[in-house]
């Protein structure tokens, strides 16, 4: 290579960063490193020039001497560098570096050539005996292709960085895959500002895989086995009826099904008793609680800001939403346009919540279209298309948001989050979102749109029907995403609000036929002729989803699909939600629950919003704190990953030796009470206790030892709390599976 | 494909492996459990326990470590200043048996910062990190850092069956709850045991540890027995790594109810009277004995907060001593916070040094902010983040040593000045854990534990 023929640009950047120079660990930190900062991941050449040509008065660079400037002396550890040997004196890395400081470090014409797109092969490829290439198990090269301005293009695949998704897998200088264990992984090739995904599967060697063939019920089951049989993995058999119908009904009403329930549905004999009874779930009035709640977690439905009546106003229309069948997009289309008094108008309590032009253009990105701007706020978005122009002209849509504050009879006049009283969001006529850059506010424009909006366009209108167009792909797909996470406990996108290029979902075509049949009632795309089924209907999207075999897949795992954790191939185990282990200690033990501010008797996934923090030391009590105990979220954050399903050390005691759970033990003519008092025999009352709190009867070994226990207690009443606590605490009764 | 840890591939440690298990992987994804694992190699660190006594409200610097007997009247203290075990230092007269100990301690007189509301300053002072915004009711959301102890739990956690982070014996608000005593986005598992039950009181002990009446050991016994037997059932269950979280924590719980190990280190009444005494018989002074107690049965990280609120106003509370409502300051600090920290402080040290804990154990005792060089019209001291005085005693600090030198009238950092953020760096390096170490955000964001330099100059 000649001095003349390296560009800065598209040489000399691609070096610093296929090093690793330019990092957030190294010295793309906002800090620097060693006092020698260039931009995060190259993404300003033109301040980099600088920075490598001019600061310290060219020691980093010295043309005289190319060999002993200090950019090639430290990498190649001729010098002492925290950052390790970066590359030989003997490499390309060197050779350019060295070769474009001798030459005196031009800078490239004004009409250089520029990258405009990355080609990279493959996109996706299943390695096993079969495919691999090489004698090793897994290998695959991979080739990245730079097409640029001028209509040329150039092999980059030595020059391209690569970053694996999972540390299964490692990937060579030269864009050599190899797997080290069964798996599937990303590979993110990047070059320069474009970056590209490869999704990888190593499929181990099985020579007695036979696949199972399942029966696919629908066209979920179709895309989902499809992907398993490339992938040799077995999905587990279907679940048994008691564990279905323990499923189904906390995964819709957030509650598990009465003992009566239970038993009435395990001995119904008829065919399509499963799908009646999600019928009948979806049409239950827990359903719409349940999804109240779930949506109220991701409005920001607490008191301190929306007041009391306005969280009670927003749950409430949200409630109704639900019970009424509101289309989602209709429902997203109201709130995200809403304005006018938020004791009038319910949804106006969305950007009530949301106080400033930056949080209300990061909530509806994180919430409706399934990004995380956050990231470009402050830098380029590292794993994302998004630039910082993006950001600020998405953000510019949201300044002329406004409040008209009616009344404030917040309790704390220090606090400017307190609000208590009505007011009006309205837009008014300039706003000001700032970007610090340039100090100016930007064109709004939607989030990666070309053009600006018209000064004259209703922002917040105009959002609306852009969101929710049928031809938004984004859109349809993180709503189905988030549905199917909803009961499916994964999203197939994960994190369900990190829809990116470098974050693929695990099976792309499943979730296009999800977001096909919820925005236009078919799996194709094609509009579908069943009414009910038309246009962004929730229970119709979940109906597909819970008969699906997939959905109704056992916890069991098999040889073939036991680390699989993507694919659907097994249903996922994981804890219940605060409100569904209180609600469902309360529901089986008849003991109705109290929380702080309400009647007695109102199920913890009833409750509107989260009360105001400041009123947490006088008046919480005892349920209150169990459902922040167990992960209940603040409402502070647009985000799902606001609630936690973690275990902790906290929860075990208070399950333990916690005063809640064992007054709702011991309360005076709770369930406990009534069997013991009943004249039923030992055998009989540990059966209905089995049925009231894990829905199944005991096993034989079970029965034998509980009624044993039972018989030769001095107390009976205490024996029957042991037992029920055995089974409140056991994983059948904590997890769902 | 999480299953790579399990089957030997020799990524993660076994131990760590269990470990990881033991805690509950819900809802971690694998390269965020290999980068815990990653980055969980934390030197041996001069520090081997930290306690961070917190003065929440503000104490004056120019009334306690850094006087300035020449300033002009109307910025020098109106008390005196008295020469100190270590030579060439001295600080105000009212620390009589303070000054005793500073041949112990290092002195950084140059903390300095811009955030002049209780919540943000003091948020920054518990994490090491500048708040978004000096907003008074700051916030508490996920958005915000851990406290200092979390990141401790997160990166360097006990496996000697004590917790690794101890806060008592309040929650510190102002309005709110101030942000920063929490594990924020490490996740509740890293959130410290909290003991708000006064340690003072005759029968402080720790609620989780006792038990509702009714409930006797044998019953909790028999109570585990069912509970195994009904999961033993659903054998498959059992074994995914949901359920063996769960069990583990179960096993933990029951294992602090039926073993003396942690009970007993929360029991004061094994003190000695005299020891008691010593340390005062008041909720701070107990708290103190307590740390150190604590400290000594192996807990790592313990937050003693001197008040839930920042007072200022009567002899209760922190030291937040405008000279509102026609109060005055040197009345309140005469008989209420500097007797306190003199009985406390000194204390700690010399028991620490007796019990041959005093290398090991890091004390840091610092507010959020300092306060005004001019005394006010109520003859009393407003906010001032622009100089304080934090003080390190034992654990690698140096000792008899002042780092950093503010100007005439404490009103700024003349030389050497420090930053919170390097503060932390200071105290997670003596601590052996490097603060260049990346933690991840929930949004998976990598974020460095301190992006501050390590003070080098106070360490000995």
């Amino acid at each position: 290579m000649t001095a003349a023929e390296i560009s800065f640009r598209n040489d000399v950047m691609a070096v610093l960063s296929k090093s690793g120079c330019n990092l957030g660990t190294c010295h793309g930190n906002a800090r620097g490193k060693g006092g020698f900062q260039i931009s995060l991941r190259g993404q300003d050449p033109t301040a980099d020039f600088a920075v490598l040509t001019h600061e310290l008065y060219g020691r980093r660079s010295n043309s005289n001497d190319p060999d002993q400037s200090l950019l090639l002396l430290k990498p190649s550890m001729q010098m002492a560098h925290e950052g390790g040997k970066r590359f030989s004196v003997d490499s390309y890395e060197y050779r350019l570096l060295r070769e474009w400081i001798a030459s005196g470090m031009p800078n490239d014409q004004s009409d250089a050539r520029q990258l405009v797109q990355l080609k990279v092969t493959p996109d996706e490829v299943f390695l096993n005996d079969k495919t691999t290439q090489t004698s090793i198990r897994w290998q695959q090269q991979i080739t990245a292709i730079a097409i640029f301005s001028d209509g040329s293009s150039r092999d980059v695949t030595p020059l391209a960085v690569y970053e694996v998704s999972q540390p299964i897998a490692e990937v060579s200088h030269d864009g050599m895959v190899t797997g080290h264990t069964a798996g599937e992984v990303t590979v993110i090739v990047r070059y320069l500002q474009q970056q590209v995904a490869v999704r990888i599967a190593f499929v181990p060697e099985q020579p007695n895989f036979v696949w199972s063939a399942p029966e696919p019920a629908n066209f979920v089951d179709e895309l989902v086995f499809s992907k398993l049989r490339k992938i040799n993995v077995n999905p587990s058999a279907v679940c048994d009826d008691a564990t279905f119908i323990r499923r189904v009904t906390l995964d819709l009403l957030g509650l598990p099904p009465t003992a009566d329930e239970a038993k009435r549905f395990v001995s119904d004999a008829s065919t399509g008793k499963r799908s009646a009874l999600i019928d009948s779930l979806l049409e239950r009035p827990e359903f719409a609680d349940w999804w109240a709640m779930k949506w109220s977690d991701l409005l920001r439905v607490e008191e301190k800001t929306l007041d009391r009546k306005g969280v009670e106003n927003f749950h409430g229309w949200l409630r109704d939403a639900f019970a009424t069948h509101k289309p989602l997009d209709q429902l997203v289309r109201e709130v995200v346009a809403g304005r006018g008094s938020t004791y009038e108008v319910p949804p106006a309590n969305f950007y009530r919540a949301l106080r400033t032009p930056f949080e209300r253009s990061e909530a509806v990105g994180q919430l409706f279209l399934g990004v995380r701007l956050q990231c470009s706020k402050c830098h380029n978005h590292p794993f994302d298309r998004w630039t910082q122009d993006d950001y600020y002209s998405w953000g510019s849509l949201f300044s002329r948001v406004d409040y008209k504050i009616i009344e404030n009879r917040r309790r704390d006049s220090n606090d400017s989050h307190e609000f208590d009283g009505e007011q009006i969001v309205y837009l008014k006529e300039s706003g000001e979102a700032k970007d610090p850059r340039i100090d100016k506010t930007r064109a709004a424009k939607f989030l990666g749109d070309a053009k600006n909006l018209e000064p004259q366009q209703d922002p917040l209108t105009g959002l609306a029907k852009w969101l929710t167009d049928p031809h938004n792909d984004r859109f349809g797909q993180m709503l189905a995403n988030r549905t199917w996470q909803q009961v499916m406990g994964r999203g197939i996108v994960d994190p369900i609000d990190d829809f990116r290029a470098t974050n693929p979902p695990s099976n792309p075509a499943l979730l296009k036929a999800l977001a096909n049949h919820l925005v236009f009632g078919t799996s194709d795309g094609k509009p579908s002729s069943a009414q009910h089924d038309k246009g962004f209907n929730l229970r119709s999207l979940l109906r597909v989803i819970l008969n699906s075999r997939t959905y109704q897949l056992s916890s069991n795992i098999n040889e073939s699909n036991r680390d699989d954790e993507t694919n659907f191939s097994h249903a996922f185990v994981r804890r219940h939600s605060a409100e569904q282990l209180l609600d469902a200690t309360s529901q089986a033990l008849g003991v109705p629950l109290d929380f702080a501010g309400y009647p007695s008797g109102r199920r913890a996934a009833q409750l509107p919003g989260v009360p105001s923090n400041r009123d947490r030391n006088n008046s919480q009590n005892d349920a209150d704190r169990f459902l922040k105990l167990f992960g209940k979220p603040p409402r502070l954050q647009s985000c799902d990953c606001e609630r936690s399903d973690e275990t902790t050390l906290g929860q075990t005691f208070q399950l333990v030796s916690g005063s809640l759970i064992n007054r709702m033990l011991t309360t005076k003519g709770n369930s406990l009470e009534s069997l013991a008092t009943s004249g039923k025999t030992s055998s009989e009352i540990v059966t209905e206790l089995y049925w009231m709190a894990i829905t199944r009867s005991p096993g034989q070994d079970e029965l034998s030892a509980t009624v044993q226990f039972l018989e030769k207690s001095k107390d009976r009443r205490q024996a029957i709390e042991d037992i029920a606590w055995g089974l409140f605490n056991s994983n059948e009764f904590l997890l769902r599976r | 494909m999480k299953n790579i840890m399990w089957n030997g591939s020799g990524l993660i440690p076994r131990r760590k492996a269990l470990q990881i298990g033991g805690t509950g992987m819900f809802g971690l994804t694998l390269p965020r459990l290999m980068r815990a694992a990653e980055r969980t190699e934390a030197k041996p660190g001069r520090a081997k326990s930290v306690i961070f006594l917190y003065q929440f409200g503000g104490p004056s610097h120019l009334d306690t470590f850094d006087p300035k007997p020449i300033a002009p009247a109307g910025v020098r203290s109106h008390y005196g200043v008295i020469d100190t075990s270590a030579p060439g230092i001295q600080i105000c007269d009212q620390l009589p048996k303070t000054a005793q100990v500073m041949n112990d301690v290092t002195l950084i007189r140059t903390v300095h910062h811009t955030m002049k509301n209780h919540n943000p300053a003091a948020y920054y002072a518990l994490t090491g990190h500048a708040p978004p915004l000096d907003d008074i009711r700051l916030r508490d959301s996920q958005d915000l850092f851990p406290a200092y102890g979390s990141v401790v739990d997160q990166l360097a956690p006990n496996i000697n069956g004590m917790p690794t982070f101890v806060a008592f014996p309040h929650v510190m608000r102002d309005g709110e709850i101030t942000p920063g005593q929490h594990a924020s986005f490490l996740g509740k598992g890293h959130d410290p045991l909290l003991v708000t039950s006064d340690p003072n009181d005759r029968r402080f002990s720790l609620p989780e540890l006792s038990l509702p009446s009714g409930l006797t050991a044998e019953r909790l016994h028999d109570r585990r027995e069912i509970q195994q037997l009904i999961n033993r059932q659903v054998n498959q269950l059992e074994q995914s790594p949901a359920a063996r979280g769960l069990d583990a924590y179960y096993e933990k719980t029951l294992g602090m109810l039926n073993s003396s190990k942690v009970r007993d280190a929360f029991n004061l009444a094994a003190e000695p009277q005299s020891v008691r005494d010593k340390y005062g018989r008041t909720t701070y002074g107990q708290s103190c004995l307590l740390a150190r107690r604590l400290v000594e049965s192996g807990v790592k990280f313990v937050n003693v907060y001197f008040s839930s609120n920042i007072g200022g106003r009567r002899n209760e509370g922190g030291w937040d001593t405008h000279g509102f409502d026609n109060t005055r300051m040197y009345p309140i600090l005469s008989e209420y916070q500097l007797p306190m920290t003199d009985q406390t402080l000194p204390t700690l040290i010399t028991d620490l040094k007796e019990r041959g804990m005093f290398d090991d154990t890091l004390i840091v005792w610092m507010g959020e902010f300092g306060r005004t060089p001019r005394i006010n019209d109520n003859i009393s001291r407003d906010h001032w983040p622009q100089c304080y005085t934090a003080l390190l005693a034992g654990g690698g600090a140096k000792r008899g040593f002042v780092y950093g030198t503010s100007d005439k009238q404490a009103a700024y950092p003349d030389k050497d000045p420090v930053q919170l953020d390097d503060l932390m760096a200071t105290v997670f390096a003596l601590m052996g854990i490097d603060p260049q170490t990346e933690l991840h955000d929930k949004l998976n964001r990598p974020i460095l534990v301190s992006a501050g330099r390590v003070v080098t100059g106070v360490m000995a």
